[in-house]
């Protein structure tokens, strides 16, 4: 590119500067009293560790890592099975999506586990948070998880433009899950602007009630 | 520059404190939330969302960085969250080219290079946008706009060469008139 050019984009960069998006002044006070109405006075809200492990749907992880360990197996174990088979398999997760897809009663199961052992990961993962501090299951947990959502997603299609939804937002939030984990810096002022954001997008995409209104309360959430 | 006793004073729960930071600091979140999102009212709900969000989590702080780069990583989060979570809603999917920006070969009855510009701007990757909209409109350095999207330097640095390649790149017909 020319200098010509140069000055000219520069130019053009110049008058986007007051052209583009020029910000009005300030609506100082009226933010304020919105603001000022939504501040809850310090220390309420915050739950410490222990009080989010005494919760219920903590407690209900415990209760919950049988069955969800059975529907990491089933997602996962299709996908192992028709790499190890015999005969011609091109391409693995299309197969093994495929499968699940086929029987409607298994990919319900898979995914009513699935997304139960995922709100528990991020109740767990906002309670910690809240605490200032980082689950140490948290790495292994949502790199799992974030496996069987990638593999829930190529299984349900196109067939249910909701879940597809919620799968593609759960997708997000672990991929920044698994990312905080793998970030070896030790920097923990980084790792904690990250969680932040994570739980932010947790926050603004409704993935929790969007995940309980998909999943049956109490007993028959287990499939029984 | 911002006395880490009043934030300390509005960790404590001191809402006077708080205010104290809300006038030193707002006038340039605000700004930056309106650049990026174009509404007065979608700005207004960010920015109030972003302090909202830093009284929450003042207790994070602990002065590692300076407090008004902390709150700006929180506000950029908060509005590229907000704009992620209406653009699946639109299922945007629209890039540069679907907008016809690359495509080239303008006609007399097209747009100027102004508006050209500007929609390139918009149909940036966020990544890339947010540097530009901060460094080039906005003035802020490459350390601060690093600590705040949690970068290195370098990489600002690069993404701010890329957006405006990318640019460049949009009005490629127009900058050659000028050659």
């Amino acid at each position: 590119m020319s200098e010509m050019n140069d000055d000219r984009f520069s130019e053009e960069l110049e008058g986007l500067r007051e052209g583009y998006n020029p910000p009005p002044d300030t609506p100082r006070d009226e933010m304020w009293s919105v603001i000022q109405a939504r501040l809850e006075p310090r220390g309420r809200g915050v739950i410490s560790l222990d009080e989010a492990r005494e919760t219920k749907n903590v407690r209900r992880y415990r209760a919950l890592r049988w069955a969800s360990a059975a529907a990491a197996v089933l997602v996962v174990g299709i996908g192992i099975g028709r790499l190890t088979a015999p005969g011609e398999v091109p391409a693995i997760a299309d197969n093994a999506s495929t499968t699940i897809a086929r029987n409607p009663n298994v990919f319900r199961a898979a995914t009513v586990d699935h997304l139960a052992q995922t709100e528990s990961l991020l109740t767990l993962v906002r309670a910690d948070a809240r605490a200032g501090r980082v689950p140490p299951s948290m790495a292994r947990w949502s790199r799992t998880l974030l496996t069987q959502t990638r593999l829930l997603m190529d299984a349900q299609g196109a067939d249910d433009p909701v879940l597809a939804e919620l799968l593609e937002d759960l997708e997000l939030v672990l991929v920044q899950l698994v990312g905080i984990a793998d970030d070896a810096s030790g920097d923990r002022e980084r790792v904690r602007s990250e969680m932040n954001l994570a739980l932010q997008g947790l926050e603004e995409s409704d993935v929790l009630p969007r995940i309980q209104a998909v999943v049956p309360a109490g007993p028959s959430r287990y499939g029984t | 520059m911002t006395d880490f006793t009043t934030v300390k004073r509005a960790r404590d729960g001191d809402q006077e404190a708080f205010r104290a930071l809300y006038d030193e600091n707002v006038d340039r979140v605000f700004r930056l939330c309106f650049r990026m999102v174009g509404d007065e009212a979608q700005a207004r709900e960010y920015t109030q969302d972003a302090f909202v969000r830093v009284w929450e989590c003042l207790h994070q702080f602990r002065g590692d960085a300076a407090f008004s780069t902390w709150l700006h990583s929180i506000a950029v989060s908060v509005v590229l969250n907000g704009l992620r979570k209406s653009d699946r809603r639109r299922k945007r999917e629209r890039s540069l080219e679907d907008a016809g920006f690359l495509a080239g070969k303008p006609e007399r009855s097209e747009p100027g290079v102004a508006d050209r510009l500007k929609a390139a701007v918009d149909g940036l990757p966020e990544i890339y946008r947010t540097v530009f909209l901060m460094y080039d409109l906005e003035g802020y350095p490459h350390n601060v706009i690093a600590e705040t999207l949690g970068v290195a330097v370098g990489t600002s640095k690069a993404r701010l060469h890329r957006a405006r390649e990318l640019l460049r790149g949009a009005l490629g017909e127009e900058m050659r008139e000028y050659v």
